[in-house]
């Protein structure tokens, strides 16, 4: 079995993670504080091409493999990931539907400049009553003569409130449940559509994340993503397992991040003479994570490679998420442990990726609906 | 305006270094980067380009993966590649090196020939001035700003009491410092022709030299024993007033521990 990166992935690598060293770690902490989005970083970020990694190089994008891609999650998440959530948003989630059924002058309006940068992307799913549960999905797309009319509200949208354009799952009959959702797009300055109230959050500050607004929203009939109606859940199981080990790589770039800040700790950090690092628990503490860092890697980028190869992904791709995802909590924990005071401390950051670490549990699925999905289909039918 | 670029590969400043054997040999970790110097040179080639037109050519002497040198290169936009990449180049001190990189330099007329002042393993700072003399060409050390005109270049160096600024005909050799740019991150257009790039090679016979010229073995100099450096305790306390204790403290930063 060959688990090594191809030349030209390792360059890849090489190149992203001087990008974000240079361009993203340094300004980070600010992001971090003033918990604004960073326009500047965004348009400079924007016009390095980055954003359209996913798509065809015929369009403008990269052609990126799976594996390559999450490559990319990981090292934007591991300089921050109040920036990553948005950076990734443009890359896949806000704007695959409109790369996969747009017509081309939805492309030009939407998909290409969100490509560039210069448009903020965003996909809405979560609505105040439903997150997991999407058949509880309460915004309504009812069709008027050749159009599409929206209403319902929206939360936990990633970019919602900046977002030029949003792809958005709405149901044209809620009596079924997850089979009457569709995806839809909606564009800024469309009557009606309007972002609400914006979130403060724990982590992951600098993604501005909040309530959207559809009323009476009328949209043309070539605004529904898809070539059927209501089958939004089966396009979603397209995507749904890249987002899955994409959140997984987000975690592998977090505990990066904060293992590295742990390490230089350890290394420097005196006590009764010596360098904490000479001491048996702290040694411990790096064992115990570094081991389980490199088995999420494994996990994460063994999935990735299954939906590479077109193998079937939805096992590994959960199990990977939720691997990475509690190795990272565990990993954000023992660093701030080992700062001692220092990791409570606001100057530094350890407390920045405790903080941040927490939204992993929520993006892509929650461990407790991934656990009784992968218990169902381990055990079976019963 | 033609400008050629020569860059090392160097071991990246977190890889492990162990000396090996009774000090005959290092055991490094296989993680490398660019020599940081002549990323600013690298910039600046292609500024240069930016403003004059031309071509910007990148050449490394090197085995396996001093590829990224030159794929970095291409990515940050440079036009040619040449991977001097030969058994027979290696272990080279500055002498055999300069020797077979002002030959590789001369296979194609140029304007500018640009490297960083010192090469971030070595410290030794004796290939951009040896390959100058090579060619028969003029060397400024050590620049912070170069404009270039037509045939004539204006070059700024850090003295002791401040800047000197030197006039010179092209073509010429310039080694470059910190301070004289800050380098391009490569869009992802450049990473993906690098990726795709294909690397021209050269061996010893193709720029006119014989083995024996290069290398280890047409090396003046040779390295009998790697010593470790003194261990230092972890923590330094700097004692006095505290006016002193930051003068001090700037001179270990800067004169001892090089870090400003």
């Amino acid at each position: 079995m060959d688990f090594a990166l191809t030349e030209e992935q390792e360059f890849f690598k090489k190149m992203i993670t001087d990008a974000v060293d240079r361009m993203i770690v340094p300004k980070a902490p600010e992001i971090d504080r003033k918990d604004e989005f960073p326009w500047e970083l965004w348009r400079e970020f924007g016009k390095l091409g980055y954003l359209g990694l996913r798509y065809p190089e015929e369009i403008g994008g990269m052609n990126a493999d799976p594996v390559t891609a999450m490559i990319f999650y990981e090292q934007v998440s591991r300089g921050s990931v109040g920036f990553a959530q948005s950076v990734i948003m443009n890359v896949l989630m806000g704007t695959y539907f409109i790369y996969r059924f747009g017509s081309e002058a939805m492309k030009e309006r939407c998909l290409y400049p969100a490509m560039r940068g210069e448009k903020v992307a965003t996909m809405c799913f979560t609505e105040d009553q439903s997150g997991s549960d999407l058949s509880a999905t309460r915004t309504t797309a009812v069709k008027d003569g050749s159009d599409w009319v929206i209403n319902g509200t929206k939360m936990w949208i990633t970019n919602g409130p900046i977002a030029d354009m949003a792809t958005v799952l709405a149901t044209t009959d809620r009596s079924l449940g997850a089979k009457g959702l569709n995806f839809f797009l909606v564009e800024k300055g469309t009557p009606g559509f309007a972002p609400g109230q914006v979130l403060e959050k724990m982590g992951c500050r600098g993604t501005v994340t909040g309530e959207l607004v559809f009323d009476n929203v009328r949209v043309p009939g070539e605004n529904l993503l898809g070539t059927e109606i209501n089958k939004g859940v089966d396009y979603l199981g397209e995507i749904l397992d890249e987002v899955r080990v994409m959140t997984g790589a987000m975690a592998l770039g977090i505990s990066q991040a904060a293992f590295d800040e742990g390490l230089e700790y350890a290394r420097k950090r005196v006590a009764f003479g010596k360098p904490i690092g000479s001491y048996q628990l702290i040694r411990a503490k790096f064992a115990d994570m570094a081991s389980e860092m490199e088995a999420s890697r494994l996990m994460v980028y063994y999935a990735a490679w299954r939906i590479k190869e077109k193998l079937s992904s939805r096992k590994e791709a959960a199990m990977a998420k939720m691997f990475a995802t509690e190795t990272c909590l565990k990993v954000v924990d023992e660093v701030t442990r080992i700062w001692g005071a220092n990791g409570f401390a606001q100057e530094y950051n350890p407390q920045r990726h405790f903080r941040d670490a927490r939204f992993l549990l929520y993006g892509g699925g929650t461990h407790e609906i991934l656990k009784d999905f992968l218990g169902r289909l381990i055990i079976g039918k019963t | 305006m033609n400008v050629v670029v020569l860059a090392k590969q160097v071991p990246d400043a977190e890889s492990s270094i162990e000396i090996k054997g009774d000090g005959e040999r290092l055991e490094i970790q296989q993680k490398f980067a660019t020599s940081l110097f002549d990323e600013f040179a690298l910039e600046e080639a292609l500024r240069i380009r930016e403003r004059h037109g031309g071509r910007v050519k990148v050449i490394t002497l090197g085995a396996g993966k001093a590829t990224e040198v030159l794929r970095t290169g291409i990515a940050m936009g440079a036009d040619e590649t040449l991977l001097l990449d030969h058994a027979a180049f290696l272990d080279g001190d500055g002498y055999a090196t300069a020797l077979a990189l002002s030959r590789a330099v001369s296979k194609a007329p140029c304007d500018v020939v640009l490297c960083g002042k010192q090469a971030v393993d070595d410290d030794r700072g004796e290939v951009g001035p040896m390959v100058a003399q090579f060619l028969g060409l003029p060397h400024v050390g050590g620049v912070v700003k170069l404009d270039i005109a037509e045939g004539k270049a204006s070059a700024e160096s850090l003295a002791e009491a401040g800047r000197e600024v030197v006039e010179v005909s092209l073509p010429a050799v310039f080694t470059v410092q910190k301070g004289l740019n800050e380098p391009r991150v490569a869009p992802i257009t450049g990473v993906m022709k690098a990726m795709k790039a294909q690397i021209p090679k050269a061996a010893p016979e193709d720029l006119g030299l014989d083995p024996a010229e290069v290398g280890r073995a047409g090396s003046k100099v040779q390295v009998k024993r790697y010593l470790a450096p003194k261990k230092r305790p972890p923590v330094q306390i700097i004692g006095g007033e505290a006016n002193d204790a930051a003068r001090e403290a700037v001179r270990i930063l800067a004169d001892v521990e090089r870090l400003i």
